[in-house]
């Protein structure tokens, strides 16, 4: 593979990403299943690196997961967003940055639509201001909060005293990067380094010290599948997309596998779980399964935080392999305890994958 | 005394031709033969353009160099040839053309053939198709080299692959790279090449994915006929939707094979890219530089597509080949000699 | 042109997603629904180039609509510039504002996410919430939610978030008043509508079936639909 000709196309796709100001909009997925990275993405940039990233209390969701499985009409989609703009706009910002994959790909659709429309974005004006008496400009700047941290790789690296590098062997980690399909694939423009060859991870991995890898199914989509997986009867269908892509990464022998969309590591984790479950599979060494990462995550472990302020005690794939290979230290005594330091249980041990 | 065979024409003048690939050399031995005139500029440091990079021709499979050595030999001391030619401008004094080049020289003459043809389709802006990225894909004009130099067809490893798949309209029929338009010869050139691979690696499976097969002129239908029944090789009508490389560096591509309606992945050795056509920069340049006017496609409009496929708004300006469009050779000969007819009668008229 | 093709054209996204298909597969190609279900994109937009009502009507009755994960991966793709993904947006939307989609097995399930996620967004203010997504109906979460879930304020604390607590941060409680602003905009722009058609269509079709249909997660229609796969979803093996 010559890695040449991805790098001409990486240049490319390149995208203008704001470098301050930013109004931040959470993710439902993430807020649920890694409550622990959107608390990092905040403390890395307001704290570490001073940057202001405002959030208004009365954002909602942008309705996304409602609008792609369908229940939530487009004209009410575009009018959710619509209110989010309105409150960028009153909180006086600019630059709006979401931290889920899915609000990207519907922000920047809904933009795209209302270039194309633009009656049907005076028809949303008006229902907005019917509806909440609010008005909105929309944002100079869209960017996703991957992007941002991509922006700023070099910092993160420079503040931080870990890398991607096996301590033990010395050799860059194996890390396979899955980009969420809302990222890029409907806007290739739209996304860095584009839809085929995105680079807003692979970035941050050169940058931090790893080795990216690429294989046959990288760009598969994880499965999500939004009702696909929202009804118990149809997740057969996301269970087989994230199967399709470990079968196709695993003769790589990935140390990892980074993501910049808040669904894609639940599944790339959770299914991993069933998968040993309804069959014995388990991928990665030793029956530890491939631990999966978000980006913010993994940005702190490069900075050396606690992993189990990073939230990574929530993963059903173990994560500790990972750390040790890093040579990021934790106190697994403490993995299970609540702020005050008390005991919250244990949760039960999986009957394949491993357990710390 | 020798009479010129367009003896109407005064003989004080001069025709230029702006290209050295075959609609250039083609035009410019019909204006020789015919006793004009003529001033031959080529950008490069040989004439033949395109052609004289390809092997064997479709649909017979007879040498390419036949064609260009056949109108090479009638390139006589008539014409005046120019190589590594820079066209820096083009002025007009009345009925005179004067071609202002790099090197200082200025060229004049009284009616100027633009046949600056085209360029390949670069295949690495189709980036899914891993040109440029994965070893084992080629284009198809790289593949006609290896015809052309060694007849050694081997993968990146040095072997002799067991599997080739030809991919159709590779920078053709495709809003995602610009190209609405059809390259018209690639269809054929890729049932051409997959035959010539059977011929060097009789067991090698051969795959052609298509979307339509333009079989458009003489001979080509029976082409396509004794590719499947005489070599097995097998077509399937599904475009490459992407491809990606294996440990081992084979290919793996997706289609759908849209006639059975089902995906399809398959592991190849070698992928050929049956890559198309573009206006080529010196056209849109020299165009540019005289004023002409270029379709949506971006290759040149003649003044009418049907009845004045030579003649542009600018009388005195003729184009010819592929400047218009995708061409094929036999085509662009027909289309050289008759811009050299009508070159003739705007000469006669003045 | 008939009744259900205008009212395709309405949709914006039926304008954006169908210029003019040339059957080319390269969507179905990488369709990850192709791939696991009898299904090919490439087949929806050429019925849809048809213009016909009688095929459109079959269609919005069909399984076939429902199988999409709306990756959007065909839209990358498409040498003539059509979007299928978003075709089925427009599909899966008609097809539940005239009611049709009681009629595939798929097709029901909406009810189940209208009640879940649908729900959910009104209540909460977001399409998902900690407390409602329980293990029994998500085993496949692993015992690390199943941990979780019994103690998830303590965890979310731990993890910083601000969980059912006034004020920015994650999974906070979102005001009242927000949430009233979000009603107001279902009303407005026919979310409400939606929801209620899904309920109206779901009701009928259960006393059709002979199945008790009741509010909640629990009654029979809605076990049912949310666990039914009739197996005859994937493709059969041809020789």
């Amino acid at each position: 593979m010559k890695v040449e000709g991805k790098k001409k196309i990486w240049n490319d796709y390149q995208k203008e990403i704001a470098d301050d100001s930013f109004f931040y909009v959470r993710s439902c997925v993430r807020q649920n299943f890694f409550p622990g990275s959107e608390k990092t993405f905040l403390r890395i940039f307001r704290d570490e690196l001073h940057k202001d990233i405002y959030e208004n209390a009365a954002h909602t969701t942008c309705s996304g997961i409602g609008y792609h499985s369908d229940v939530v009409p487009f004209e009410t989609a575009m009018t959710m967003v619509a209110r989010q703009f309105a409150l960028m706009t009153e909180s006086g910002y600019e630059n709006f940055t979401t931290s889920c994959i899915t609000s990207f790909g519907l922000y920047t659709e809904i933009l795209e639509t209302w270039n194309h429309f633009p009656e049907v974005e005076e028809r949303i004006r008006g229902h907005l201001f019917k509806a909440t008496g609010r008005v909105f400009s929309k944002p100079k700047n869209l960017s996703h909060a991957s992007d941002v941290t991509f922006k700023f790789r070099k910092e993160i690296a420079e503040k931080g005293p870990y890398r991607l590098v096996n301590r033990n062997t010395g050799q860059p980690l194996k890390v396979v990067e899955h980009i969420g399909c809302h990222y890029s694939k409907m806007f290739p423009s739209k996304g860095l380094g584009g839809a085929e060859y995105p680079y807003v991870l692979v970035g941050m991995i050169e940058e931090w010290g790893g080795e990216v890898v690429d294989y046959p199914e990288r760009r598969h989509c994880c499965g999500f599948g939004f009702r696909q997986y929202i009804v118990q009867a149809n997740r057969g269908y996301s269970l087989a997309c994230s199967k399709k892509k470990f079968d196709s990464m695993e003769p790589y022998k990935p140390d990892f596998i980074l993501t910049n969309c808040p669904g894609c590591p639940m599944f790339l984790d959770r299914w991993q779980y069933a998968l040993s479950e309804m069959e014995g599979i388990t991928y990665g060494e030793n029956g530890q399964g491939i631990p999966v990462l978000t980006y913010e995550e993994l940005a702190g472990i490069i900075l050396g935080y606690d992993p189990w302020d990073l939230g990574l005690q929530v993963h059903q794939v173990p994560v500790e392999p990972l750390l040790d290979k890093i040579g990021l230290p934790y106190d697994p005594s403490k993995k299970f305890l609540d702020k005050e330091g008390k005991s919250m249980g244990k949760p039960d041990a999986p009957g394949f994958l491993k357990f710390y | 005394m020798h009479r010129a065979f367009l003896s109407f024409i005064d003989m004080a003048k001069k025709v230029l031709v702006i290209g050295g690939g075959i609609a250039g050399m083609t035009a410019t031995a019909s204006l020789a033969e015919s006793g004009v005139h003529v001033d031959l500029l080529e950008k490069d440091d040989h004439l033949g353009g395109h052609v004289q990079r390809w092997d064997k021709l479709f649909p017979s499979l007879r040498p390419g160099k036949e064609v260009t050595d056949f109108f090479q030999n009638k390139i006589d001391d008539r014409v005046q040839v120019h190589m590594n030619v820079n066209i820096r401008d083009i002025s007009r004094m009345d009925d005179e053309f004067i071609l202002s080049l790099d090197n200082g020289e200025k060229i004049k003459g009284n009616a100027i053939i633009l046949a600056t043809g085209y360029e390949l389709f670069d295949a690495a802006r189709k980036e899914e198709y891993g040109y440029g990225i994965y070893d084992n894909v080629i284009t198809s004009a790289e593949l006609e080299d290896r015809f052309k130099t060694s007849g050694k067809i081997t993968t990146s490893n040095g072997e002799v692959p067991a599997r080739v798949a030809f991919i159709h309209c590779v920078g053709s029929r495709d809003e995602k790279v610009g190209n609405l338009y059809c390259s018209k010869v690639c269809c054929v050139t890729g049932v051409k090449q997959a035959i010539e691979i059977k011929e060097l690696l009789p067991s090698a499976e051969v795959f052609c994915f298509y979307m339509d097969l333009r079989m458009f002129d003489r001979n080509f239908e029976e082409l396509y006929f004794e590719a499947q029944q005489k070599w097995g090789i097998n077509f399937i009508r599904g475009r490459l939707s992407e491809c990606a490389e294996n440990p081992d560096h084979s290919i793996v591509l997706k289609t759908e094979d849209t006639l059975t309606g089902r995906p399809l992945k398959m592991t190849v050795d070698l992928m050929v890219l049956l890559i198309g056509f573009i206006p080529s920069p010196e056209t849109r340049r020299i165009s540019g530089m005289l004023g002409l006017q270029s379709g949506n496609d971006g290759f040149l409009k003649p003044e009418d597509e049907h009845i004045q496929d030579n003649i542009t708004a600018i009388p005195g300006v003729f184009i010819s080949g592929a400047v218009k469009g995708p061409a094929c050779i036999v085509n662009t000969v027909a289309d050289a000699r008759a811009t050299v007819l009508q070159v003739a009668a705007y000469l006669k008229s003045k | 042109m008939g009744k259900l093709y205008d009212l395709l054209l309405q949709d914006v996204r039926f304008i954006e997603g169908l210029k003019a298909c040339l059957n080319c597969g390269t969507c179905t190609a990488i369709c990850p629904a192709a791939e696991f279900y009898d299904y090919q994109p490439r087949k929806i937009v050429d019925t849809l180039q048809t213009r016909d009502d009688a095929r459109l009507e079959a269609l919005l009755k069909s399984e076939t609509i429902w199988y999409c994960g709306e990756c959007m991966s065909c839209v990358t793709r498409c040498p003539r510039g059509n979007a299928p993904g978003l075709l089925i947006t427009a599909l899966r939307s008609l097809s539940q504002e005239t009611g049709y989609f009681v009629e595939s097995e798929k097709g029901r399930q909406q009810l189940a996410v209208k009640r879940t996620v649908g729900d959910w967004i009104l209540h909460y203010g977001y399409c998902l919430y900690p407390s409602e997504i329980n293990p029994e109906m998500h085993p496949e979460q692993g015992p690390i939610w199943e941990w979780e879930f019994k103690n998830m304020d303590a965890v979310m604390d731990r993890l910083g978030a601000n969980y059912r607590k006034t004020g920015p941060g994650i999974l906070r409680k979102i005001p009242q008043e927000d949430l009233d602003e979000i009603k107001k905009i279902f009303d407005e722009t026919g979310g409400t509508e939606r929801f209620e058609k899904i309920e109206q269509w779901s009701k009928e079709k259960a006393v059709q079936m002979g199945l008790k249909l009741e509010e909640g997660l629990n009654s029979e229609y809605f076990r049912h639909i949310y666990t039914a796969n009739n197996n005859k979803h994937t493709k059969k093996d041809e020789g």
